[in-house]
């Protein structure tokens, strides 16, 4: 079966390939390119002694182009799915050619173990592989922005991809099974995918972990180190409530000023900071440190894998009890 | 003798519609089986039944002494070839026949590389750009090379020209000859079908009309042909399968319950064409001996 699944596959294997190392190329050298300038920067501000700005120094690493690229390839994981997985039982179906393998000499079951088992290693190796170039790749943007943890930040580097190919290749091939037609289950993988990374990306992965909250004087800001993912901040009162406006509605660093304060909202250089901290006005901010991370990527890895297996083991199912 | 396929009361229902219904049917080893009816009569559906690609939802089959079943065992004692002919079209046949190496425990793969060369066939081009006669023969041929104890094929013949058609026969009867197979096919083509078929099965309505070996029931029928008058004397001794009448004469298929004694009667031996239509018809029109011919299943058994 190994055999048949690598006969009916190569070439879109070998496409794969291809594209994998045109793409691979290119991130070689615009990264190369990246980590030189990124190199002579922090030489340079480590002469000047100002490397705690170079942040916002408009240093540019690489064209938009490239960086656009990278973005992009957030698809990647989808892609294996959508043409691989949907039309894996679907297009047997519609050609009729399942009539022809599942009168071999072999279970429907072991056949769809041993084709699905190497179209999921191939998509998992796939987005891995795009991802372990574009991890690399993204270093010292990462570090520049300190923007790991954020969305099309996160979901394109580490482990995170491997799972999302694994989950698109088991929703094309669950799709393409329930749904018997390959195009409905294309555009059922697409939306399932598209709605699930939209799902974990803007809300459920702000809550893998009970989040850190930190509570700052309001004239000593406190940013987390690192690329920690920011979930809420801004000031609290007494009452453990942000500020109410007052009548004047004066707002200072984007925040509300209450009335009590409002009187030093006047003048050229308004400053409520401190009536506000003699009023019991303290600033938050809750997040999730960088260092998890990596038991981030792990977790959505996992729950992406999950949703795989059982969506596997309804293909399995539907298979088994439904005659061809 | 043990019959290879014999089912009974075999029903496969979908959703809505009913596609074989209480189907009861013997085939002994051997034969060569025509599975003849009218379009959606429930040919395909007894097939795919007996070939493990569908379950029934009542009654029971038994094929090769066990019911059909995914089970590898099984699967490779039977050769199911549906009727769109179904190959990969960017695979050549070559692919097909590794596919099939590696697939099934007894595999001939250099049976299907001579037949394949015998009908000029190449074995290195997708199976996509070959004609529909050479994909019906490599179909076959990937088929036979699975050494099956029983062959089921659907409608082999109607992609084929009518030379085709005849090498296709001959494949199947030569195939046959070499012993241990029995095949059922399905096919509306009666002429080529009575050239190599010596059982039959005739579904209409989603129920079995006839089965048996065809000289049996060529042999049980008899056209009468009289002038117009009453039927039901005739009736009343022989089965009337279907009446003709015109205003002068009035034509009969009967099976023969006994010998036919009234000399008005012209008695004439049918021919397995003039049987199957008869049936058939008798089936669609639902008047004169329909519905009891109908209920005439299982004649001629599996002696």
């Amino acid at each position: 079966m190994t055999w048949v699944t690598w006969r009916q596959y190569r070439y879109q294997g070998a496409l794969a390939a291809a594209l994998f190392a045109a793409l691979a190329v290119v991130l070689l050298l615009t990264g190369l390119h990246a980590a030189h300038v990124w190199h002579s920067a922090l030489t340079g501000c480590a002469k000047n002694g100002t490397c705690a700005s170079l942040t916002g120094s408009g240093l540019s690493l690489s064209s938009p182009t490239f960086l656009t690229l990278v973005v992009a390839t957030s698809a990647v994981p989808l892609l294996p799915g959508l043409f691989w997985g949907a039309p894996m039982v679907a297009g047997e179906l519609e050609a009729g050619t399942h009539q022809f393998a599942w009168t071999q000499s072999i279970t429907r079951r072991r056949w769809l173990a041993v084709r699905a088992g190497w179209l999921l290693l191939a998509a998992a190796v796939l987005a891995g592989a795009v991802s372990a170039v574009v991890t690399w790749w993204s270093g010292p943007y990462n570090a520049l922005n300190a923007d790991a943890f954020q969305v099309n930040r996160f979901d394109i580097t580490g482990i995170v991809p491997a799972g999302y190919a694994v989950f698109a290749m088991a929703l094309g091939i669950c799709a393409g099974t329930l749904l018997r037609r390959t195009l409905p289950a294309l555009a059922v993988t697409l939306a399932g995918f598209t709605g699930l990374r939209a799902l974990t990306a803007l809300w459920l992965r702000l809550h893998y972990m009970t989040p850190v909250t930190v509570y700052y004087k309001l004239t000593a800001p406190f940013t987390p180190a690192g690329s920690y993912l920011g979930i809420s901040q801004g000031w609290i009162g007494p009452n453990g409530q942000p500020p109410v406006p007052g009548p004047g509605n004066y707002g200072f660093d984007g925040e509300a000023v209450p009335a009590v304060c409002e009187k030093f909202m006047s003048g050229p250089r308004p400053d409520p900071l401190p009536c506000l901290m003699a009023h019991g006005y303290r600033g938050f901010v809750t997040y999730q440190p960088a260092s998890r991370f990596w038991a981030f990527q792990g977790i959505e890895a996992g729950i992406f894998v999950v949703l795989a297996a059982i969506l596997l083991a309804v293909t399995f199912w539907v298979l088994k009890r439904r005659g061809a | 003798m043990t019959p290879v396929v014999e089912t009974s009361g075999l029903t496969k229902r979908y959703r809505r519609v009913t596609a074989l219904s209480n189907c009861t049917i013997s085939v002994p080893e051997g034969r060569i089986s025509a599975l003849v009816g009218p379009n959606g009569a429930g040919k395909t559906t007894l097939l795919r039944l007996l070939a493990g690609l569908a379950a029934p939802t009542g009654g029971r089959a038994e094929v090769l002494g066990g019911p059909p079943r995914e089970n590898p065992a099984y699967l490779a004692e039977i050769g199911f070839l549906a009727q769109e002919i179904p190959l990969y079209r960017r695979l050549t046949a070559e692919d097909h026949i590794g596919i099939g190496a590696h697939l099934n425990p007894r595999w001939d793969g250099k049976l299907v590389r001579e037949r394949l060369a015998g009908l000029k066939i190449p074995l290195d081009r997708p199976a996509g750009t070959l004609s529909g006669g050479q994909r019906a023969q490599l179909a076959l041929a990937l088929t036979l090379a699975k050494r099956p104890r029983l062959l089921l094929l659907d409608e082999p013949l109607a992609a084929l020209d009518p030379l085709a058609r005849r090498n296709f026969v001959a494949a199947l009867a030569e195939a046959a000859a070499g012993g241990g197979l029995t095949i059922v096919l399905s096919s509306h083509l009666l002429a080529d079908i009575e050239r190599v078929c010596d059982h039959l099965i005739l579904l209409a309505e989603s129920q079995v009309q006839l089965c048996g070996d065809i000289e049996t029931l060529l042999a049980q029928h008899r056209i009468l042909t009289g002038p117009r008058k009453d039927t039901t004397a005739i009736a009343a001794t022989q089965t009337v399968v279907r009446e003709d009448t015109t205003p002068r004469q009035t034509t009969l298929l009967v099976k023969l319950n006994g010998p036919v004694i009234d000399p008005a009667w012209t008695v004439d031996e049918p021919n397995l064409e003039e049987i199957v239509l008869g049936y058939m018809s008798a089936g669609q029109a639902g008047h004169g001996a329909g519905p009891a011919g109908a209920r005439l299943s299982a004649v001629g058994g599996d002696r």
